[in-house]
């Protein structure tokens, strides 16, 4: 029952993504080119509304109906990762035309390019996880100042 | 290419806007998709973070599901436009006028565009979803400079890639 209803979240998701013109190649082009903010209005209201909407929930703390336990909102640390990882994903933003979720709904709309994004999206992070459970496991026979993200996230949070 | 209708910027955010308070509230989870990749991954690898990352999140396995969802909401938008729905390789106007012609160069400017997302969603703890929305929602200020490295990623390969080729 509750995976339906995180499927039916992500293709009401993917349905608002297409609406929006983020599963449209030109927008991007014309974003990082200067010459049309459609996909930055997105963003920018989009972030907006839920400023508004997490000011009530830390305000009035309600429940979620799935889960019947107060909302938990976790803001993600700052990481060593941070700079360089943002900035090899607008690398690759700006070359695919696409993100890791509009990638996914383009293909639902028959833009193929987007399994290509979506083969590379799987190989980068599949890299990430083999090097990170490397570290993990050399750090932990002999322990070093190296601190990976999810080691430092889990300190900090 | 499927012509699909898209709705002014305003209401196209608030309109996503209004999903990520949906989806917080009936579910308690915050927007983010990169992290289903992992899920993904975890389908088949063995790596000790992937394995974490599953036991982490739980055996409801929810960001698997939710990205299934994704290209299901493509389809819908889609068949919903007035165009026909045309399957196709075609990157659109101006990216299709950079990019080689042919098929297998094309691909593997896509293949590197989303390992480099990939690996880079994952350095810096998210993506547009997850930092971009769900971080700047919640005035983070991490994700407020995640969001500007991810620009600023884009207006430079973008402007780079324009300015040699096209």
């Amino acid at each position: 029952m509750k995976r339906i209803v995180f499927l039916m979240m992500g293709i009401i998701f993917g349905f608002l993504l297409s609406r929006a013109g983020a599963t449209t190649y030109d927008y991007y082009a014309r974003l990082f080119l200067f010459q049309d903010f459609q996909l930055m209005f997105i963003i920018g209201t989009a972030a907006a509304v839920g400023m508004v909407g997490v000011r009530c929930i830390r305000k009035y703390r309600p429940s979620s109906l799935l889960e019947r336990s107060p909302i938990v909102l976790e803001p993600k640390p700052f990481t060593k990762g941070l700079i360089p990882g943002s900035l090899m994903f607008g690398i690759g933003w700006g070359l695919a035309g696409a993100c890791p979720g509009t990638a996914l709904v383009m293909l639902g709309e028959g833009k193929l390019g987007a399994l290509f994004t979506i083969i590379g999206l799987v190989m980068g992070t599949y890299i990430y996880g083999i090097l990170l459970s490397r570290k993990a496991r050399a750090s932990r026979a002999e322990p070093s100042e190296q601190m990976t993200p999810e080691i430092e996230a889990k300190k900090a949070g | 290419m499927t012509e699909v209708i898209v709705w002014n910027g305003w209401i196209g955010g608030l309109g996503i806007g209004l999903y990520v308070l949906f989806q917080l509230v009936v579910t308690g989870k915050m927007l983010g998709v990169s992290s289903g990749y992992c899920s993904l991954c975890g389908c088949f690898s063995r790596a000790t973070f992937f394995i974490e990352q599953k036991q982490k999140e739980g055996p409801l396995n929810w960001r698997l599901w939710f990205i299934f969802g994704l290209p299901l909401g493509g389809l819908l938008a889609a068949w919903s436009s007035p165009g026909d729905w045309v399957a196709g390789f075609s990157l659109g106007k101006l990216y299709d006028s950079v990019f080689p012609d042919a098929l297998w160069a094309k691909s593997m400017v896509l293949v590197v565009g989303g390992l480099l997302m990939g690996l880079g969603a994952r350095m810096a703890g998210g993506c547009t979803s997850g930092h971009a929305i769900s971080g700047m929602a919640m005035l983070n200020p991490p994700s407020i400079v995640a969001a500007a490295g991810f620009f600023a990623g884009g207006v430079f390969i973008v402007q780079l890639l324009f300015r040699m080729v096209g």
